[in-house]
């Protein structure tokens, strides 16, 4: 009796404990697929590599006891080191928020006096500047921690720059040296530079226009009066940027083609991005398809993460799309919705710590991720590999791989380093996973020529043996026909 | 029995192989002197088929781009038998109008049998791309190449030479056979189409009278 009841308990703990397991896996499923695209371009979901962790709507937070109001459209977001600037553009403000996001620090709504009116960028330089792009005033203001105006850009002057030209600064980043890009509405000639005193400089990174074969034929037997009226070949806008700490400025830009809408330029203004094996970088790959949701990724904003890693943002599809230095998808998150942790209208994003905040400007609301583990690992795995440490890396990769079968770069990392330590099945059987050709053809070339090593003498030997053999049954056979034939002969 | 043993005599088994070394003369016995057999020919076919899936599936990743997970070795030999069918049945069509002297059954055997050199070549291709890295592709894709090319070149000898036409005209109805394919597929579709509608006429009709009483 006493059995029974001790295996009824057991049994209804173990139904609990299953049914606790179930609902602790409902709680964490998140309102999004997170996935990565495969060898052959195919989606394959993965685990989520953020989750949902808080919304913040503004009327949350407190300056001097009394709620700050909510935000309203807010079009950037910059994470310093004393804290977090939304920048609140319907609000006509700029609103810092403490590294926790639990209070307001400061509130700034001008300028020397002159109260903004369309603050539409905002940045903090490694000084502790504020540079602030305003969209209607047609200036970049530059504020000390003083919060006292040190420059006002604005009307830039220059050879290139014909007259009439409509300086509407969107978004402004700083580099090291205190040189200042801003990026224009309707500038196709690039990124405008301006030196610390705030004089222009130069134009930045103009993206080339590329005419296809087909098009350039149809415009030819077009008359000119057709080709006045056709769509004019200009490159597309930019849309945003970020300045990484060794000075490399991070733009990106609509890509209809859904090539490459990110570009990485170096102080000269050339793109050194890698495009990785795709040869895209542009958000999602599976693009086809007809209606609002099909297209190629529209790329909003990008944010440099350290360790070569930078994220960026589509607003069309409301996901969050992580990259290696070497142009690797390494996760996708998000999506648009309206259930909590998914977007509406995402306008920026930027992290804090290890999270990633996204800014909706549909939702006005700052949303926070936390990461999981099976982000953390990646991100791990790929910053040691970043820096050189690739054995240390195989470890987190193994790791990675207990979380995520199918990763790619992971079967490629621990395949790389059996092939190092001399493992060629290992690196081979890794390799092959991870599809990647060139480093499993000199895994297998040496895997083969260690083979024939090994067995090269067995294998001579068994051809000469094979030889003797039917050298010796030839003779025999000839010798016995001769015999017949004596016989025969005999007879 | 006897006459399935017939159709698989040891000669007519192995005349494929006869007509690999002698295209045209091989071909012309086929036409003229009954040494074709139609089962070889499907056969040779069912074989084919799976040496195709096979290299689809078995090639070393090395040289092979398709994701082995996505192939069907069945419904890619429904496909090929009908790719077969539909070539002969237009080619047939073609030149039975343009004074083809070839049967139909000549027909299937002559492209059944032009299969040949593909199989001989995929089977050793797959063992070969097993042991080859990057940079030797090569040694797969002549081998692969050789085979087709040769077998287009005796299914071209031996079309011209049962329907005993010059190249010239061989070509053209060649050209003609694919133009017809295409019509019989069209044709195909819109019949099946007007069946379907047919049918959900019909279909309709019978689910008002079901829902009136």
């Amino acid at each position: 009796m006493n059995k029974r009841i001790k295996s009824i308990v057991l049994a209804a703990i173990l139904i609990l404990g299953i049914m606790v397991q179930d609902l602790a896996a409902f709680a964490t499923t998140v309102p999004y697929d997170s996935y990565n695209y495969d060898y052959w371009d195919d989606i394959v979901y993965t685990p989520a590599p953020f989750i949902p962790y808080k919304s913040f709507g503004g009327d949350d937070f407190k300056l001097d006891g009394t709620s700050i109001g909510k935000f309203s459209s807010p079009q950037d977001v910059y994470v310093a080191e004393d804290g977090v600037y939304v920048c609140d553009t319907g609000n006509k403000r700029i609103v810092k928020l403490s590294l926790d996001l639990k209070s307001c620090l400061e509130i700034i709504d001008n300028a020397g006096g002159t109260a903004f009116d369309q603050p539409y960028g905002v940045y903090v330089s490694s000084q502790n500047w504020l540079y602030i792009a305003e969209k209607t005033q047609k200036c970049v203001w530059v504020l000390d921690e003083n919060r006292e105006v040190q420059l006002c850009i604005k009307d830039p002057k220059s050879e290139i720059i014909g007259e009439g030209f409509d300086f509407t600064p969107l978004k402004v980043s700083v580099d090291y040296a205190n040189r200042v890009y801003v990026v224009c509405a309707g500038k196709t000639e690039g990124i405008l530079v301006f030196d610390s005193e705030g004089n222009f400089t130069s134009f930045f990174g103009t993206i080339s226009v590329t005419i296809s074969v087909w098009e350039r034929i149809w415009r030819k037997l077009s008359t000119k009066a057709q080709r006045a009226k056709q769509v004019l070949y200009i490159p597309t806008e930019f849309t945003n940027l970020d300045v990484d700490p060794d000075g490399f400025v991070y733009t990106t830009n609509i890509d209809s083609a859904g090539t490459q809408a990110v570009m990485k330029l170096n102080p000269k203004g050339q793109d050194v991005i890698r495009l990785g094996e795709k040869g895209k970088i542009a958000g999602d790959l599976s693009i086809d398809g007809s209606g609002d949701y099909a297209g190629a990724s529209r790329i909003v904003d990008v944010v440099y993460r350290g360790h070569g890693i930078y994220t960026v943002l589509d607003q069309k599809r409301g996901r969050v799309f992580t990259y290696d230095s070497e142009g690797n998808m390494l996760y996708i998150f998000g999506g648009l919705g309206s259930q909590e942790g998914t977007f509406n209208m995402p306008v920026a994003v930027e992290e804090l710590g290890n999270k990633i905040i996204v800014l909706d400007a549909g939702r006005n609301e700052l949303m926070l991720f936390n990461q999981t583990e099976y982000g953390a690992l990646i991100d791990e795995a790929v910053g040691l590999r970043y820096d050189g440490d690739e054995a240390q890396a195989v470890e987190i990769w193994k790791k990675v791989l207990k979380l995520d079968e199918n990763y790619e770069l992971a079967n490629d990392g621990i395949g790389k380093a059996y092939l190092t330590a001399g493992d060629n099945a290992q690196a081979m059987k890794y390799l092959k996973l991870a599809m990647d050709k060139k480093y499993y053809s000199i895994a297998f070339r040496r895997y083969r020529n260690e083979w024939l090593k090994k067995n090269l003498g067995g294998i001579l030997t068994g051809l000469i043996v094979l030889i003797v053999v039917i050298v010796v049954l030839k003779n025999v056979i000839n010798k016995k026909r001769g015999k017949s034939v004596v016989k025969e002969g005999l007879l | 029995m006897k006459k399935i043993k017939a159709f698989f005599k040891n000669e007519k088994l192995w005349y494929p192989f006869h007509v690999l070394s002698h295209p045209a003369d091989g071909y012309y016995e086929i036409r003229h002197r009954e040494m074709g057999s139609v089962p070889v020919a499907i056969l040779l076919v069912f074989i084919y088929s799976l040496c195709f899936s096979f290299n689809r599936i078995y090639s070393s990743f090395v040289v092979n781009e398709i994701d082995e997970r996505t192939v069907n070795a069945l419904t890619e030999m429904i496909a090929v038998f009908m790719l077969y069918f539909l070539f002969c049945v237009g080619n047939w069509s073609i030149t039975a109008v343009m004074g083809g002297e070839g049967r139909f059954k000549d027909i299937l055997v002559v492209v059944g049998y032009a299969l040949l050199p593909m199989i001989l070549t995929t089977i050793p291709a797959i063992f070969i791309s097993q042991g080859i890295a990057a940079n030797e592709e090569a040694f797969y894709t002549i081998i692969i190449t050789l085979g087709t090319a040769y077998g287009l070149f005796i299914g071209l000898i031996g079309i011209m030479t049962i329907h005993n036409f010059t190249l010239g005209k061989t070509i053209i109805t060649l050209f003609l056979t694919f133009v017809a394919m295409f019509i019989i597929i069209f044709i195909l579709i819109m019949i099946t189409d007007l069946v379907s509608q047919v049918y959900n006429f019909f279909y309709s009709i019978y689910l008002e009278l079901l829902y009136r009483t």
